[in-house]
């Protein structure tokens, strides 16, 4: 029989849930949702090519402007690909120092993505109690590095500034508030009936399915994809050591728990690197030679690779960025929002995936 | 007329009149780890041109003749406050915030140094690059027009037909090999490495 198609429901690309603007075109038969198709392009910023035949030093900067809300986690990935090539040591007291940058930087995106999600679902007093929360958290980033959101915090062989004891204790003590909070937070999200009866069961995606759309992140790990978080194989997180967070649901609220649990789990690596901070020097020696390679690091949303070939004057000529968010907003419309059983229920499940427009249209 | 009278009774009670008038707000203070826009600090410049060469945003910064000498000046709706001219600038003359307090304490600091390339497929051999040079012509003043010197001392000469870089490190960056090069065959590259330096040297 041939499928009937009522009516094409255009979502955005203003939204007032969406924090970008993105279209999402949904085909509908009633209430149902048949086939969702998303339309970037909205924002196109052609960084990639702005960078092409500029040194590090400005590459620099132009990198962690990709995103906003992970812009530390763009700077530590370009940086260690540049050290990848240039075959740079990093101190380690300065690889422990960009751990506690890249955490705080994880943490204040999860709550922004929890946050937009409780936003969807209309939830607006916990949106608001967690945005009260992130602000503590964007406080000390810009402790450690002078600065909220671009933080120019790494440089080739090291990072710019040291954490001093003073700041490290009012660190912990701040963090301690976070994760209270965080805590209550958590416990609202967890029993609230009405968050349940929007989110539990909704957005469904299958272990299978996950892999099939190469999902990575947070929205893989919700549906249960083992062995997927890049931090396992990066070498200062090994010595840290620490296991990943899975929830086998596959549903919106698996992804949104999955985000609330690995701020807990942030905050416990902080207080270990904090904890066994190691002496020494904050900057080793080296600097940007020519070479080619590909290097992936983890970002709050998954994967991030920085494809990178530089030449002898230490300047960048090739550059290519894959952003987590390419294979999640896809999976989102072909496994997620396929089939679902009300259009209301599109745009939370669109949110749930926490979709990047600034990263995905570099 | 009844709402008008309830609204002067309103306005007129002491502690709103007290709460209005004698209300204090703790004066907004910026905190000691906020990156600020660089600032003079009186240190003499001496026009060596690094903030300028390390400054990732255009048009941000750049070093004018004054009366009495030379000075950074800082334009704020370029500037993207990253700090690294106040890092990179070897006399202090700028300040932002903590970073030159921090800059000094951890000692750390940028070295920099120039690299000096010549593409051999398009060099011609005219030596152009080693008579301009100031530098070569201040070590051997006898310098013929060939580009062919006597001296080993100088940063570059031509030598069995090709161009060749003696002394990489005295180079200052000027670039006028770069520019009176008619191929466009030297490139000069100026290398930045973030570096710890020992308390003593700071």
């Amino acid at each position: 029989m041939k499928k009937t198609v009522d009516v094409s429901i255009p979502l955005g690309p203003m939204h007032p849930c969406w924090k970008e603007p993105v279209r999402l075109k949904c085909e509908t038969a009633g209430e149902r949702v048949l086939r969702a198709e998303v339309e970037l392009g909205y924002m196109k910023k052609g960084i990639e090519r702005i960078m092409q035949g500029r040194p590090w030093q400005e590459v620099m900067f132009l990198a962690e402007r990709v995103c906003g809300i992970c812009s530390v986690v763009h700077n530590m990935v370009f940086i260690e690909a540049m050290e990848k090539i240039s075959d740079i040591a990093v101190p380690p007291r300065a690889a422990y120092l960009r751990v506690v940058a890249n955490e705080l930087d994880r943490i204040a995106s999860h709550i922004l993505a929890n946050f937009s999600y409780c936003y969807t679902i209309e939830h607006e007093t916990l949106a608001m109690y967690l945005l009260n929360t992130r602000e503590t958290v964007l406080d000390n980033l810009e402790r450690l590095t002078g600065s909220r959101i671009n933080t120019a915090y790494m440089i080739p062989g090291g990072v710019r500034f040291d954490l001093l004891p003073g700041d490290a204790a009012a660190m912990l003590a701040d963090l301690a508030k976070v994760e209270e909070e965080m805590r209550r937070h958590t416990r609202i999200f967890e029993t609230g009936p009405l968050i349940a009866l929007r989110s539990k069961g909704i957005g469904f995606m299958s272990r299978e399915d996950a892999i099939r759309a190469h999902t990575v992140g947070p929205t893989a790990r919700a549906s249960g994809v083992e062995d997927c978080d890049l931090r396992l194989r990066h070498p200062t997180y090994r010595e840290l050591g620490f296991t990943q967070v899975t929830r086998t649901e596959g549903d919106n609220f698996a992804r949104v728990m999955v985000r609330f649990q690995e701020v807990f789990q942030s905050i416990d690596l902080i207080r270990k690197c904090i904890d066994t901070l190691p002496e020494g020097p904050i900057r080793g020696g080296g600097f940007c030679k020519a070479g080619e390679t590909s290097y992936a690091g983890e970002a709050p949303r998954g994967e991030l690779t920085y494809t990178i070939r530089t030449d002898d004057y230490g300047r960048v000529v090739d550059i290519a960025i894959r952003t987590p968010s390419v294979m999640n907003i896809e999976a989102c419309a072909h496994a997620m929002i396929k089939d679902a059983a009300s259009i209301a229920d599109v745009t939370s499940t669109f949110i749930s995936s926490d979709p990047c427009i600034a990263c995905n249209e570099r | 007329m009844r709402s008008i009278i309830y609204y002067l009774r309103e306005f007129l009670r002491p502690e709103w009149i007290r709460k209005f008038f004698f209300a204090k707000t703790a004066p907004l203070e910026t905190p000691s780890y906020f990156k600020g826009y660089p600032t003079l600090t009186g240190n003499e410049c001496t026009a060596c041109l690094s903030c300028m060469m390390i400054c990732p945003a255009p048009k941000a910064i750049a070093v004018l003749r004054t009366r009495d000498g030379w000075e950074p000046e800082i334009y704020p709706g370029h500037c993207i406050r990253c700090g690294l001219c106040v890092e990179a600038c070897p006399e202090g003359v700028l300040s932002s915030g903590r970073i030159l307090d921090v800059t000094r304490r951890d000692g750390t600091a940028f070295w920099s140094w120039y690299h000096l390339q010549v593409d051999d497929n398009l060099c011609m051999r005219c030596g152009n690059c080693c008579v301009s040079c100031p530098v070569n012509r201040e070590i051997d003043p006898q310098l013929a027009g060939s580009g062919t010197s006597s001296s080993d001392e100088v940063i570059m000469r031509v030598e069995g037909g090709r161009v060749r870089i003696l002394h990489e490190e005295k180079c200052t960056g000027c670039k006028t090999c770069e520019t009176q090069c008619p191929n466009r065959a030297i490139r000069v590259a100026r290398m930045v490495e973030g570096v710890q330096i020992g308390e003593a040297e700071v």
